[in-house]
């Protein structure tokens, strides 16, 4: 399956890039084809990216500092729940497992065996340097010199802590990501 | 059959034991060290009568990263930032005690509008960390709405912060002999403006949806009773201990900077359970803003930092045209300064409770050790007396109301 | 004292330690006062009986263990110091205990008096190694399950020994040697006119005696004498013009390049790909 499908064509037509919103030619396309014919054709795939991206249920794994700034995207102020993304506690319902802290060697093995028990396709966003690579405790006996050591990661977001913005902005590469390279087998 | 019907009428004694009587063996259940309500990664070990816990063993040091390690390898200056990530709920009081314990050491006068910033920035980092445990206590418990109003109290206070220091969470705005940069009057005046307004109309309302809620009472009255004399044999320090009835705060009774001069008042609970630590918490946060508002009306001009230029470095426009300055500021920042040996146990009353550092200097620029006493460690080991009895529904109010935050538990 | 920290009842070291010396008699050591704070050397022995006294003593009256913390002085014959602080609410004052151990000799647990100690006694366990007799949960606290050594001596590295990573093939997690990708920068501030024993490199040039007359950079044997233009040497080699075109004739040095040079055979890094015809291509 080609990763070029229907909206996308739509959207080169419409001679814009991929990068910037779909512009209102494209949405009144979308209109005229859902109000002439009453449903849409597209493929499976571009169906499930949808699907993915726009219900990010994310994985509460809060280690340290990075966690206040991972609880404060979902507060009222930067509202992380509009882009579908919501905080599930159990691992099995959610698809994407944000890594927020130092990991500690003590920690690790309980990481894995969350990450092991999340259901496919699921993804991981290393939050803040502790977690990018040790940050401020890489010399420490006790840290995991980075969470990919561990898990693999999808997406990295720097900062310490990344502010609440930049978490949100990471969330958005994520699903760019997913868009970018979905299909039914990861 | 005859012999089954005999027994169950209570003729002869039951070989099988009737429902009542059904002996259940104790088993044992993991809690965390992945769970919502566990407040980070606390692994609770529990032994259940039912739903009766019989033993708690909590686990801890999931998050013991070195810090007490790595700060032997660091000079003062570095150090500090470690603080910062300790508490990382209230950043600013875990800088503030050892910034004390350095001054302590150095023995170096502190300009009163540093003290007062100091004290400042202090109190308004105590209405956010309790903003913080406030809210996600009444959620382990079941509300959600006041959690996300004092959230929103949260992100004014980061927003000041971050005008103040430059950094939303970590700040390291603290320094020996003062505070890093002076704060803009704007930033003084609009904090005043939050506390007379935003503060309390999005703080009130928030509190006055739980504290007479009959679920939140039901919840919380009369769980974890904790004696007076429970609470000094197991070393509990702030909030707690005030909740078991015992007026002791530091800030009162071993005043540093400027607290002496500051009119404040110590809500002491009646009973020592979980909602009276929580009500402690409420009142704290109405004396914070007091003392926030006496700092803005008492805080004279003046300079921010130490004159003491062994320690200081000199200011940023002075290094920008002058080679001794600038040659001053690269030595303080590589070497940084030497701080005459000597031992010191500092403890200040972090929003948590008494939070100590235990600086042990060898005269070199770097500290020889530097214990650090969490506030958590003692409150958590008392979980197990604490919670034996109670429902297993319940140690989740137990632990937030214990308001613990494993980056300072397990450093 | 001038700097602003927590201000309690230190008038009342002294007094302390003359109640101290008659509560605690012969198990005393020393006691001093020393930055404000009292500290109390005591046999290790005899800890218990004198934190029950301090504790117990009208006078004295410290309710409240704060923290036991641990040092670690790898000199001394006995190299650990275990340091209890305590409070006395009634009298606003604190107080460090003292005393010192080994890795063998074990120091009597203060569980019976306070028991908070439980944990703070494991931690130094933990972190030191330094046994406690008397406390029956003396476990790990801090490290990870398994943990091996006490992290916070100071022959302990601050890296450790081994570091953790996933293992594909074991499908867990597994620990390994530690290999760093760049060490760790630790700097020595000594200031070298301060008594730093050792050569840096360069040094070695201020070996040389310097030359008669007025200051110069230039050493002795560099030199030109006025009446040394009669004599055939060799242009020294730091003159005033370091880049003098005329003495350098290496392409290497000047950067210059070949005069027609570039494209020449030999000269380009050889393609794997490219099949050289005998000194004839395209282009020619």
């Amino acid at each position: 399956m080609t990763p070029t499908s229907g909206p996308v064509e739509l959207d080169r037509a419409a001679g814009s890039s991929s990068l910037i919103p779909p512009d209102q030619g494209f949405f009144d396309s979308l209109n005229g084809e859902l109000t002439d014919k009453g449903f849409l054709v597209t493929s499976t795939e571009e169906l499930f990216q949808w699907a993915r991206t726009g219900s990010l249920w994310w994985m509460t794994f809060g280690l340290a500092c990075c966690a206040v700034e991972m609880i404060h995207v979902n507060m009222p102020r930067y509202d992380l729940e509009r882009f579908g993304a919501a905080p599930r506690a159990s691992p099995r319902q959610s698809d994407v497992m944000i890594v927020a802290g130092t990991l500690c060697n003590k920690m690790a093995p309980a990481l894995r065996k969350v990450y092991d028990q999340m259901s496919e396709p699921k993804y991981v966003i290393s939050m803040g340097s502790c977690a990018n690579g040790g940050g401020y405790y890489h010399y420490s006996y006790s840290v995991v010199r980075g969470c990919d050591r561990v898990v693999p990661v999808d997406i990295y977001v720097p900062g310490c802590p990344p502010t609440a913005e930049a978490l949100l902005y990471g969330i958005m590469q994520l699903q760019r990501k997913i868009r970018r390279q979905g299909s039914i087998e990861r | 059959m005859s012999d089954y019907v005999s027994e169950l009428m209570g003729v002869e004694d039951a070989s099988d034991p009737t429902t009542g009587d059904v002996t259940i063996q104790n088993y044992t259940i993991n809690f965390g060290p992945q769970h919502p309500a566990a407040h980070g990664v606390l692994r609770l070990v529990m032994e259940l009568d039912g739903e009766i816990i019989e033993r708690v063993d909590p686990h801890v040091g999931l998050l013991h990263r070195g810090t007490e390690k790595l700060i032997e390898y660091k000079t003062y200056a570095q150090a500090i930032p470690y603080f910062d990530r300790l508490d990382y709920c209230s950043p600013m009081c875990m800088e503030h005690t050892f910034v004390l314990a350095i001054e302590k050491l150095l023995d170096i006068e502190v300009p009163l509008r540093a003290q007062y910033l100091r004290v400042f920035f202090a109190e308004l980092t105590r209405i956010s960390n309790h903003m913080l445990n406030l809210g996600s206590h009444v959620m382990d418990v079941g509300a959600m709405t006041p959690n996300l109003w004092l959230f929103e109290i949260r992100e004014d206070c980061y927003n000041f912060l971050e005008r103040a220091s430059g950094a939303r969470m970590h700040h390291n705005y603290m320094r020996p002999g003062g505070v890093h940069q002076d704060v803009p009057l704007k930033l003084l005046t609009d904090i005043a403006d939050w506390l007379d307004t935003r503060l309390p109309r999005l703080f009130e309302d928030a509190i006055s949806l739980v504290a007479d809620n009959r679920i939140f009472k039901q919840r919380n009255v009369d769980i974890a009773t904790v004696s007076r004399e429970d609470a000094i044999a197991w070393g509990f320090s702030g909030p707690m201990i005030r909740a078991a009835g015992i007026p002791w705060d530091l800030r009162k009774s071993q005043p540093y900077d400027v607290y002496d001069r500051m009119e404040f008042d110590i809500p002491v609970g009646t009973r020592g359970d979980c909602y009276d630590r929580f009500m402690v918490r409420v009142e704290e946060v109405r004396q914070s803003a007091r003392i926030m508002k006496q700092c803005l009306r008492d805080m004279p001009e003046g300079p921010i930092a130490s004159t003491d230029r062994k320690v200081v470095p000199p200011k940023r426009a002075e290094m920008k045209r002058s080679m001794e300055a600038l040659i001053h500021h690269f030595k303080l920042y590589t070497e940084g300064y030497h701080v005459p040996a000597g031992e010191v146990y500092v403890a200040t009353e972090s929003p948590k409770g008494e939070f100590g550092v235990f600086l042990v200097s060898d005269g070199s620029n770097k500290p020889y050790r530097c214990k650090i006493r969490p506030t958590a460690f003692s409150h958590l080991q008392a979980m197990d007396f604490m919670s034996k009895g109670h429902m297993l529904a319940d140690t989740t109010a137990i632990l937030g109301a214990m308001d613990i935050v494993f980056g300072e538990c397990d450093r | 004292m001038r700097a602003p920290a927590p201000a309690y009842a230190a008038h009342l070291n002294d007094a302390t330690i003359d109640a101290a010396r008659g509560a605690l008699g012969a198990s005393l050591q020393h006691a001093v006062a020393e930055v404000g704070e009292v500290k109390l050397y005591v046999d290790r022995e005899s800890i218990v009986p004198a934190l029950t006294a301090l504790r117990d003593t009208p006078g004295l009256e410290y309710q409240q263990l704060m923290e036991i913390a641990g040092v670690d002085y790898p000199d001394r014959p006995e190299r650990f110091e275990v340091v209890y602080c305590l409070l006395s609410l009634t009298r606003n004052h604190r107080l460090h205990v003292h005393v010192s151990t080994d890795d063998v000799k074990p120091v009597p647990s203060v569980t019976g008096i306070w028991p908070v100690a439980g944990w703070l006694e494991r931690e130094i366990y933990d972190l030191y190694g330094v046994l406690f007799s008397g406390n029956a949960d003396l476990r790990r606290i801090l490290t990870d399950y398994g943990f091996r050594g006490h992290p916070l001596r100071k022959d302990f590295p601050m890296t450790g020994f081994v570091e953790m990573r996933y293992s594909e093939e074991e499908k867990r997690v597994v620990y390994q040697p530690v290999q760093l990708s760049q060490d760790f920068r630790n700097f020595d501030f000594q200031s070298p006119w301060e008594g730093a024993e050792y050569v840096l490199p360069g040094d070695e040039k201020g070996m040389l005696p310097e030359a008669k007359g007025a200051p110069t950079p230039l050493k002795a044997d560099q030199i030109q004498k006025a009446d040394a233009a009669t004599a055939p040497v060799a242009t020294p080699k730091a003159g005033s013009e370091p880049y003098a075109k005329t003495a350098t004739t290496d392409a290497g040095q000047t950067g210059a390049g070949e005069p027609h040079g570039g494209n020449k055979a030999e000269s380009k890094p050889g393609e794997s790909d490219v099949v050289p015809t005998k000194g004839e291509g395209q282009n020619q």
